[in-house]
């Protein structure tokens, strides 16, 4: 790992940019422990996991994983996001959403696709199918 | 599911008591209303409304475009029209669903669509957490006794204080 981080690092000039991205996808994850909070706007290009609680706006270019548990008032939009907690606020998943059977969403939400559990709480509107994904996001 | 149910007669209390099944075929066509004690497939074409006191299948290939309610509510076929379901609603991988429902719980399948507006109505049995409403509810009829009182102060007069 460090070595391709060197490697990186020195010749910046050979790096694809998705080699980059890539790597960002899979290496930056901000977990956010069941004691942590969060209160703002975070705009975050990996993926972020939620175990405790998060207020305000959160834009991920990776995927958000509510864990149970967890308590979310905020917007977020995702790749692909993953609620088995509490989330309230409108939702954009630019890939999918997954609704764990423990997870309990109340806002509107606009998906690629959508995957809900048995057991699990929805309230809000489901807007579906093929968007234009916003590449400001 | 229905043909099993039907093939085996172990179960004859439960079709004895006025549950019946009914089942339009691929090239069956109904337009206007439906009600039915009991269950009900769809595999055809359905306009209009259609109730059902036990569970609706709207299987794959079929084109319904129509209020639904039922008990249980599956769609693996499309469906355009506003969706009530007493116990559940499933959504298949197959099936398509354009409207709002009114469920007491929720399973959409991965690649099924669905695009409405969703309201969850929370039954006792699938609370985890039953929210302690009491509280509340008690202390509502306290201000509304108060208010009752400001708006009738003649009545506070004539009786001072015979209690």
């Amino acid at each position: 790992m460090d070595a391709q981080q060197a490697v990186a690092d020195t010749a910046p000039h050979e790096a694809s940019e998705d080699a980059v991205e890539s790597r960002r996808d899979g290496a930056n994850r901000f977990t956010l422990g069941p004691g942590d909070s969060l209160e703002g706007k975070l705009t975050y290009a990996g993926s972020i996991t939620v175990q405790g609680r998060a207020e305000g706006e959160l834009h991920i270019g990776g995927n958000v994983d509510v864990a149970s548990g967890a308590t979310v008032k905020a917007s977020i939009d995702g790749a692909s996001v993953t609620v088995r907690g509490e989330v309230e606020g409108p939702l954009t998943a630019r890939d999918k959403l997954l609704l764990g059977k423990s997870g309990r969403l109340s806002g509107d939400i606009t998906v690629k696709r959508l995957q809900i559990e048995d057991g699990a709480s929805l309230n809000g509107h489901v807007r579906m199918g093929s968007f234009e994904q916003s590449s400001g996001g | 599911m229905s043909s099993l149910r039907a093939a085996r007669p172990q179960e004859p209390d439960q079709a004895a008591a006025a549950t019946s099944s009914v089942t339009l075929g691929p090239r069956d066509r109904l337009i206007g209303q439906l009600y039915i004690e009991g269950d009900l497939r769809v595999s055809g074409t359905v306009e209009g409304e259609v109730e059902a006191t036990g569970n609706v299948d709207v299987a794959e290939g079929a084109t319904v475009k129509a209020t639904v309610s039922g008990r249980e509510v599956g769609i693996s076929g499309q469906v355009n029209g506003a969706v009530t379901a007493s116990k559940k609603l499933v959504v298949s991988r197959s099936g398509s669903l354009t409207g709002d429902v009114r469920v007491s719980s929720l399973v959409i399948q991965d690649g099924a669509t669905f695009n409405g507006n969703v309201s969850m109505t929370r039954t006792g049995q699938h609370a985890p957490k039953p929210a302690p409403v009491e509280p509340a509810a008690v202390a509502e009829p306290v201000v509304v006794a108060k208010a009752a009182g400001t708006n009738g102060p003649s009545a506070d007069k004539s009786k001072p204080k015979r209690r």
